[in-house]
């Protein structure tokens, strides 16, 4: 840790000192700074990582491929009357939502290269082969989107919660254009005033 | 007469002298890191801010504008992607909006609670034990005004740390920093430009898209929860780790209710998914920038592990858990 803080210049100037004197007599030291520094230039992407644009380009794809469907069925009376469902919309968003914010896709790292699907990584990635998940993921993204939930009412966890869970939707179903509300739109029927779902024309 | 003199040199040097005293105290005051923490709480909540942030993630940034008011405790926020698709979201109270352009598409979703995208901090409600260490390290400039770092440095490799520049004069956080403990970012999101406390127009909140032809969409309620007695138990949590709750969840794609453990060494937080290994197989590791999750099976089950904290944290917590 105290090498850390050191390169990040955050050590207090007399231990930087002391760290510095170490490192004039310590070759094995040195190294370890160095080799602190080239991973965080690699992993801040100074550095490509291989396979990272083709990856981006078959999600991109994937979206562009994938038609929605619609399949009718009827919510139950406690829901809210503006989410009156068509389930089975895959739209599936997470893949949709990855190739709109293009440096969140989740990075698969598969430890069978061989038997991996889809794997986009090229050869001269050292250990880690990265792919683009297949449906068997869908149940990494619930769980993901159960953690997230989690992790926000708690107040804490990654600062792109809010993103990351956005990314993570698994199925959603249609809103009848009657019952949507008109919150946040520039449309001419719009209202800017914060109303309930009760206060809407039906 | 020596006495009046005295109190006559006296009196101006001790007006001279209080404000410097009072100063010294309240930066003493602000310097103290759960201080910093607690005026960070509140502005998040209550401050109005509109700007420019630059998120880097996974080698990787992009570019996004952010509005933000609170009026008698009703958010509105706009966050829009100014690249790619130019995703926005649109935040009316617990009504989000994210908008498809490319897509024509509206997905609408509720958010039940005062989670703003930059609420997603550690809070000062947070106790942290001592697997932490907080000090100020320094000051700085961050989007042209003054910030004081924060540096939460975790004592082992465990879980990540972070580093938080807030504004010396209001608390809200200008930039936030996850860092690995190589001293790697894993992610960071920062203020490139921002204006704090001002009145936000009302068109600055709305979209930029016209949405009447596009299609909108909505989740089903899909979640269920309940309380249960946990049967799974964990022999080797890295320190610091502690049971917080166990549920039953009924999730889409799931055949049967799916056992979910949560941990927590009070600022990292664990989900420990327990499916019976009859339905779908998840990637054994995965990471969504700072998310890392980790899959094994244990006898008839399959246990996953998902958390914002290093890969190596969600393995030994998967690998170890146990059944009763």
């Amino acid at each position: 840790m105290q090498i850390s803080a050191y390169v990040d210049g955050e050590l207090p100037g007399n231990e930087a000192e002391m760290l510095l004197r170490r490192m004039s007599q310590d070759a094995e030291l040195r190294q370890q700074v160095a080799d602190y520094l080239a991973t965080g230039r690699m992993i801040r992407g100074e550095r490509s990582v291989p396979g990272m644009d083709r990856l981006r380009d078959r999600i991109s794809a994937a979206v562009d491929e994938r038609p929605l469907q619609e399949d009718t069925e009827i919510v139950g009376k406690d829901a809210p009357r503006y989410m009156r469902r068509l389930a089975g919309v895959a739209i599936a968003a997470s893949v949709a939502l990855a190739a709109i914010f293009g440096l969140q896709q989740m990075l698969v790292v598969s430890d069978q290269p061989d038997t991996a699907i889809d794997n986009v990584a090229q050869s001269n990635l050292p250990e880690a082969i990265y792919t683009v998940p297949d449906a068997s993921d869908d149940m990494l993204r619930e769980y993901r989107l159960s953690h997230g939930a989690t992790w926000l009412d708690l107040g804490s966890g990654s600062v792109n919660a809010r993103l990351v869970s956005l990314q993570s939707q698994g199925v959603l179903v249609d809103v009848a254009a009657d019952d949507r509300l008109p919150v946040g739109s520039n449309d001419p029927a719009s209202d800017e005033s914060t109303n309930t779902p009760d206060e809407q024309t039906p | 007469m020596l006495t009046s003199r005295r109190n006559r040199i006296a009196t101006p040097c001790l007006a001279l002298v209080l404000p410097l005293l009072l100063v010294s105290v309240a930066h003493a005051q602000r310097d103290a890191p759960n201080d910093w923490l607690q005026r960070m709480a509140a502005a998040v909540q209550t401050t109005n801010y509109e700007g420019t942030v630059i998120r880097m993630q996974d080698g990787g940034y992009e570019v996004l504008k952010v509005a933000h008011t609170v009026v008698d405790g009703v958010i509105r926020e706009r966050v829009s992607i100014q690249e790619g698709n130019g995703l926005e979201i649109i935040r009316n109270g617990n009504e989000v909006h994210c908008i498809l352009p490319d897509q024509e598409s509206v997905l609408v979703e509720e958010w039940n609670d005062q989670s703003t995208l930059f609420s997603a901090l550690p809070s000062s409600d947070i106790r942290f034990g001592s697997e932490y260490d907080l000090a100020i390290v320094r000051e700085d400039r961050v989007a042209g005004r003054k910030a004081g770092l924060l540096a939460i440095r975790p004592h082992d490799s465990f879980r990540f740390g972070y580093r938080i520049w807030m504004d010396v004069e209001t608390g809200f956080p200008l930039q936030m920093q996850l860092v690995a403990d190589d001293g790697s970012i894993v992610e960071q999101v920062k203020f490139a430009d921002i204006s704090l406390g001002q009145e936000i127009p009302a068109s600055d909140l709305t979209s930029s898209y016209s949405t009447e032809n596009f299609r909108w969409f909505t989740q089903p309620s899909k979640t269920v929860t309940r309380t249960a007695d946990s049967q799974w138990s964990n022999s080797n949590l890295p320190i610091g780790f502690r049971t917080i709750s166990t549920q039953r969840e009924e999730l889409p794609g799931s055949d049967a209710p799916v056992t979910r453990i949560l941990y927590s060494d009070g600022l990292a937080q664990v989900s420990v998914f327990i499916a019976t290994n009859k339905g779908k197989k998840v990637s054994q590791r995965s990471r969504v920038g700072a998310s890392n999750s980790y899959s094994t099976e244990i006898g008839d089950y399959q246990v996953t592990a998902i958390g914002e904290v290093p890969a190596r944290t969600v393995e030994q917590i998967a690998i170890s858990m146990q059944p009763l």
